[in-house]
């Protein structure tokens, strides 16, 4: 034991000294690399942490709020809304719901066609619920008690030349244009175009919205029915337990988080994400150990005859081995604390001029769970990767080292 | 003390077997100052080696203070090289990497002692090789003559039992080679430390106690040196 820890502090001892007086270039070389490394270990999974989060955040913000009320199983509506409603919105940790009832149509502009979701809101509630009321690309957000107006995602908007789409469009729509909609009950009223919005979500931009009195005038009668409400949450409660006291209210209807909701998609977009994560960590501490392998080995080599000389004199060859593990580890702190110091930079740029997709602008996140499981490997990977070429030349008989 | 009987060394080259040393015995006392004389490729070197532990005989044994050291396993040996023995190359064999200090530490350092025991130590042999005054200085700062005294301290420091320098002047011009035997004579006289030392200059017989001459590999001769070089006196 005793003898263990004089040998560990000669090791670190020497390991020291020949950091300090060996190479410098090969030092920085060194540590820029194991850096760079790190930095990509980190990079790649906090892209996707990123995408992954954009994709919640933009399905709580635009599609489902953060509680999604849907009809019981073997319904096709919500009824008693209005006592619904106000027995949600009293529950604790709700902040408001908005219902949504989806009847779909046909949406017509200059001989294009385009079947999709108009949904009726009412206006108020739903800005205080989702974020489309803030997406206004162009035009104006519906007013409460609205009639004869309609706003309309960017996708159904599109672009007069259709090539440039990404989705079915009516072919560039604009503010102040006239649509007609067909609505599966048959009637057919044309609406202005109020508004346009784009919030970047592909599944809430390709949607129409109308109010709930326009709704209301085109079934002739009260609508106390809704195909969902969506609820926000009091920030910073936990959905589980908003979930929790609406099902103590005894409200029969289907209840689900948000995580619900992703629950399934989630599990397997993680799981995929999981696998090309797996490999280019795999890439990354692969060069890493061969880095590392290298530069202690040349560092042996050159060392072959002190080594001799070491053991000759009576050192252990343990202590050897380890003065080469010591400098590797050194080598690796400081190389993860360089690569801490590009991510810290990364993540202050991409804060600034975030990646730009299509579906929203990502802003890698860096985890913390990610960064020590990354650094713990990558100091597990580079201790070892120093320590075999280490162990192999502190074996060498005496004499063939010492000559060199 | 040391004791060695019927010492064989023979090396292998691919299938030509190279007799380095046929069956020597001797016995080297406490305090000897023992010189290795011989023609070059007779044997000193490997002789060297064998006593000190560094390379294993193919046949004969070695017994140090009535241990036969072939019972020693490869841990055993090392700690024995640490703590009983002490050697001084031709060509230094400094740790380049460490200060004169330092290197002088290490293996006071590598036997446990406290930081500040080893320091104390040290200093004290280098005051003894009289570098002071380099303390902090790398081996590459230094003459030849200064390495080779920084190598004598490191050996010393430990108070090993036996010391072992092999030709240890072969690089040093006359004025350096005078200093390093005297810092031999030196210790020998006044600390009893046993020395054997490799050389093939005729000058330096005058230093040693006793000769033992090779030849392929067998004694030639083992000669007493009844006036083996005495105190100051003679030198004015
Ligand atoms: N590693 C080795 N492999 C093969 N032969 C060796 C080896 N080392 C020494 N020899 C041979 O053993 C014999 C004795 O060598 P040794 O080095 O002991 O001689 P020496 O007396 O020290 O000579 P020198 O005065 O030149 O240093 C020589 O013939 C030499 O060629
Ligand atoms: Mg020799």
């Amino acid at each position: 034991m005793n003898e263990t820890v004089t040998r560990l502090k000669l090791s670190f001892f020497l390991g020291l000294r020949s950091l300090r007086r060996g190479n410098i270039g090969s030092l920085v070389m060194t540590v820029v690399i194991i850096g760079m490394v790190f930095t990509n270990m980190i990079f790649l999974p906090s892209v996707i942490t990123g995408a992954i989060n954009l994709f919640v955040d933009q399905t709580i913000e635009y599609s489902s709020g953060n509680v999604l009320i849907e009809p019981k199983e073997d319904a096709e509506v919500i009824e008693d809304l209005e006592d619904l409603l106000a027995r949600v919105n009293r529950a604790p940790g709700v902040l408001r719901a908005a219902p949504h009832n989806n009847i779909g149509g046909v949406m017509k502009f200059k001989g294009s066609r385009l079947a999709g979701s108009v949904i009726a809101v009412r206006p108020r509630d739903e800005a205080l619920v989702t974020g489309v009321s803030k997406m206004i690309r162009d035009g104006q957000y519906l007013g409460e008690g609205d009639t004869g107006v309609i706003i309309i995602g960017n996708y159904v908007a599109g672009h007069k030349d259709k090539s440039e789409d990404l989705m079915p469009s009516l072919g560039g729509v604009r503010t102040g244009d006239s649509i007609d909609v067909e609505y599966t009950n048959g009637v057919t009223r044309t609406y202005r175009v109020k508004g346009i919005f784009e919030t970047k979500s592909y599944m809430a931009d390709q949607v129409a919205f109308i109010t709930w009195e326009e709704l209301e005038s085109i079934k002739g009668q009260q609508v106390d029915q809704a195909t969902e409400v969506l609820i926000k949450t009091v920030p910073g409660e936990d959905e589980e337990e908003v979930k929790l006291a609406l099902i103590g209210m005894g409200i029969q209807e289907q209840i689900k988080t948000w995580h619900d909701l992703l629950g399934k998609a989630f599990a397997e977009v993680v799981q995929s994400y999981g696998v090309i994560n797996s490999i280019s960590t795999i890439v990354s501490i692969v060069i890493a150990i061969v880095v590392i392998f290298i530069v202690i080995m040349i560092k042996t080599l050159n060392n072959r005859r002190q080594i001799g000389i070491l053991k000759a004199i009576g050192i252990h060859r343990t202590t050897i081995t380890f003065s080469y593990v010591f400098q590797v580890i050194i080598l690796a702190v400081m190389g993860i604390i360089f690569g801490l110091f590009i991510l810290f930079a990364l993540d202050r740029y991409f804060s600034i001029f975030p990646i730009v997709f299509p579906d929203g602008d990502i802003r890698p996140a860096f985890t913390l769970a990610d960064i020590v499981t990354n650094a713990v490997l990558l100091f597990i990977a580079s201790a070892i990767a120093g320590f075999i070429p280490a162990w192999q030349i502190a074996r060498e008989e005496i004499l063939t080292a010492m000559r060199g | 003390m040391i004791r060695v009987f019927g010492l064989e060394k023979i090396y292998h080259l691919g299938v030509v077997k190279v007799p380095a040393l046929q069956g020597v015995s001797f016995e080297i006392h406490r305090g000897d100052f023992l010189g290795l004389m011989g023609p070059s490729g007779s044997g000193k070197s490997t002789m060297l080696h064998l006593l000190g532990l560094l390379d294993y005989p193919t046949a004969g044994t070695i017994e140090i203070d009535g241990i036969d050291v072939s019972d020693l396993d490869d841990d055993e040996r090392t700690d024995y090289r640490l703590r009983k023995m002490g050697y001084i190359f031709q060509d230094y064999a400094l740790v380049a990497e460490l200060t004169v200090l330092e290197n002088v530490m290490l293996t006071a350092l590598a036997q446990g002692k406290t930081d500040a025991e080893c320091r104390v130590a040290s200093t004290n042999v280098l005051s003894i090789v009289g570098l002071s005054n380099r303390l902090d200085h790398l081996p590459k700062e230094l003459s030849g003559g200064e390495q080779q005294r920084v190598a004598i301290a490191r050996s010393m420091v430990n108070r090993p039992i036996i010391l072992f320098a092999d030709e240890p002047c072969a690089n040093l011009d006359t004025a350096n080679s005078r200093a390093v035997l005297d810092q031999f004579h030196t210790i020998n006289e006044e600390l009893g430390q046993t020395i054997v030392m490799v050389s093939h200059e005729e000058w330096h017989k005058e230093y040693f106690h006793r000769i033992i001459y090779l030849k392929d590999g067998q004694i030639e001769a083992d000669e007493r040196r009844q006036h083996h070089r005495k105190d100051d006196e003679d030198r004015s």
